[in-house]
């Protein structure tokens, strides 16, 4: 008999696990309380970015993901906005400079191709750019995407492969017997697997606590300002170096809101100007002081923003984890239980990756990444002695 | 009669919204993630009402607590005017 796993949650992580595994001889069902994207896949930004990623393992998945986004468009047959157009991290002051000339000099020593663009070849780059950006880092290698539409693609494809799609349909409790997975419980009734994966994001604790798990992913929300329309004025990723200096430098907590502008357009011609960092639980209400200081910095990097209009603004809610790594293999206490969770900012970047790696795992195939520092076990020992 | 316009900033058709109720979208929000209906300059004040209509007749009831919240601002204003 063919094995039987249950996704549960169909964000971009869920979709895309649920998509790889569908290569597989599996069978498949892919539940979410409400619909594809509709929890933070469907209010985040859409870069892919290796620049600004934290050293170490993370960084290394980050690197296999976008390879395999390179060809995602193709693989699933559908325009999800792909772009490798590269990213940019600006500059306003020496003292950031050299902090960042530093990690440049790292990532160089990895294969990672970043350099370090005076203010007037930033400019040649993009000419609304404001003369007070001295300089920046530039990557080729950082790209962007859809998250939605990848989101809604994965789901299409793997449900063309024969999984089973049941939106409005909420996982209430884990079935187990002697500590061995047997399927999930529903609001529309019992779902039976041989494997199940909590794909759920910053909800992921309600579903492990039935087991009596928990782990430390927390809301972290974010804001985003959306303007009107514009002929195409940015062509790639921006990020201010601010925010990622003072990441670097561990001092990102002394930074009102966690704010940090990252900036980019749609193919619409909307750009995404974020954003903000702040733990206040799932509060979605938007401060108007936020609206004005992310507001703020977007003009000081591109003064020629200041009449353009802002026509919406939207919260979402990042699965922070208190090492920014996701949260990856399969739960010791219970037999057949997965997790893929706790993405942070970083789920878009991370998706197919993720995907492909748990799909390995879950079918008993040999992975050629150590998941190692990803397990759930580093979380788990503290609450154990 | 599939022809209509419903969203004229996004230039989404009646046809496109059921086709979306057909892949199992029960929500405004549901509708506009499937094909952009609402996302444009006017921020659903025109297409919103029609749509909840639709939803109304084709889902029933439930879909109308997940209609598309008010997001800052009211109305578009500059950037730089905040
Ligand atoms: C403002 C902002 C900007 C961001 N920008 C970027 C970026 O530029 N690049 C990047 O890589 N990342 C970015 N991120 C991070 C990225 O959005 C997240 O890491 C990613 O969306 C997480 O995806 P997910 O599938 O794990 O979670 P989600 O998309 O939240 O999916 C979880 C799903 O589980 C479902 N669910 C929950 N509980 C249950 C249950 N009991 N039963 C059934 N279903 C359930 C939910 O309905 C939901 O659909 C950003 C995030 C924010 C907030
Ligand atoms: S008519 Fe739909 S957004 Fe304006």
């Amino acid at each position: 008999m063919k094995q039987k796993v249950v996704v549960i949650g169909a964000g971009i992580i869920g979709t895309s696990v649920a998509y790889f595994l569908s290569k597989k001889n599996v069978n498949i069902v892919l539940v979410d309380a409400k619909d594809i994207a509709s929890g933070t896949s469907g209010a985040c930004d859409k870069a892919i970015m290796l620049q600004s990623k934290k050293w170490g393992p993370a960084l290394e998945l980050a690197i296999q993901s976008a390879t395999l986004y390179k060809d995602l468009e193709q693989e699933l047959q559908q325009d999800l906005e792909y772009r490798q157009g590269g990213g940019l991290i600006l500059i306003d002051n020496e003292q950031d400079l050299k902090v960042l000339q530093q990690t440049v000099e790292k990532q160089n020593s990895i294969g990672l191709n970043v350099k370090i663009l005076t203010g007037d070849e930033v400019r040649k780059k993009n000419p609304y750019l404001s003369e007070k950006i001295i300089a920046a880092s530039w990557c080729e290698e950082d790209a962007e995407i859809n998250p939605m539409l990848t989101a809604f693609a994965f789901a299409k494809a793997a449900h063309k492969n024969k999984a089973i799609l049941r939106l409005n349909c909420e996982v209430l409790d884990l079935v187990t017997e002697n500590n061995r997975i047997l399927g999930v419980q529903t609001t529309h009734g019992k779902i039976y697997a041989d494997s199940v994966v909590i794909c759920s994001g910053v909800w992921t604790n309600q579903i492990l606590k039935t087991v009596q798990l928990e782990v430390p992913i927390i809301p972290r929300k974010g804001i985003i300002l959306v303007t009107e329309k514009l002929p195409k004025i940015i062509d790639c990723n921006i990020l201010s170096g601010s925010y990622i200096v003072s990441k670097l430098q561990k001092e990102q907590n002394s930074i009102p809101y966690g704010i940090g502008l990252a900036i980019s357009q749609t193919k619409s011609g909307t750009l995404l100007i974020g954003g903000s960092r702040e733990f206040v639980g799932f509060d979605e209400s938007i401060k108007t002081k936020i609206i004005r200081d992310i507001a703020k910095q977007a003009i000081h990097a591109f003064p020629c923003l200041d009449n353009i209009h802002l026509i919406r603004s939207f919260a979402g809610f990042r699965p922070y984890t208190p090492d920014n790594m996701p949260i990856l293999g399969e739960i010791p206490s219970v037999q057949g239980l997965y997790i893929a969770a706790g993405h942070e900012g970083d789920g878009v970047a991370l998706a197919p990756i993720t995907g492909k790696l748990m799909s390995e795992l879950i079918t008993n195939q040999k992975i050629e990444f150590d998941l190692s520092p990803f397990s759930i076990e580093r979380f788990l020992e503290s609450t154990i002695s | 009669m599939e022809k209509t316009c419903i969203c004229r900033c996004e230039g989404v058709f009646l046809e496109e919204i059921l086709q979306a109720i057909d892949e199992g979208a029960t929500s405004f929000q549901g509708i506009k993630k499937r094909n952009r209906i609402g996302m444009g300059h006017c921020q659903g004040r025109t297409c919103q009402p029609i749509v909840r209509d639709i939803l109304r007749k084709k889902v029933g009831a439930n879909s109308l607590f997940e209609l598309q919240k008010a997001q800052a601002p009211v109305r578009p204003v500059p950037l730089g005017k905040l």
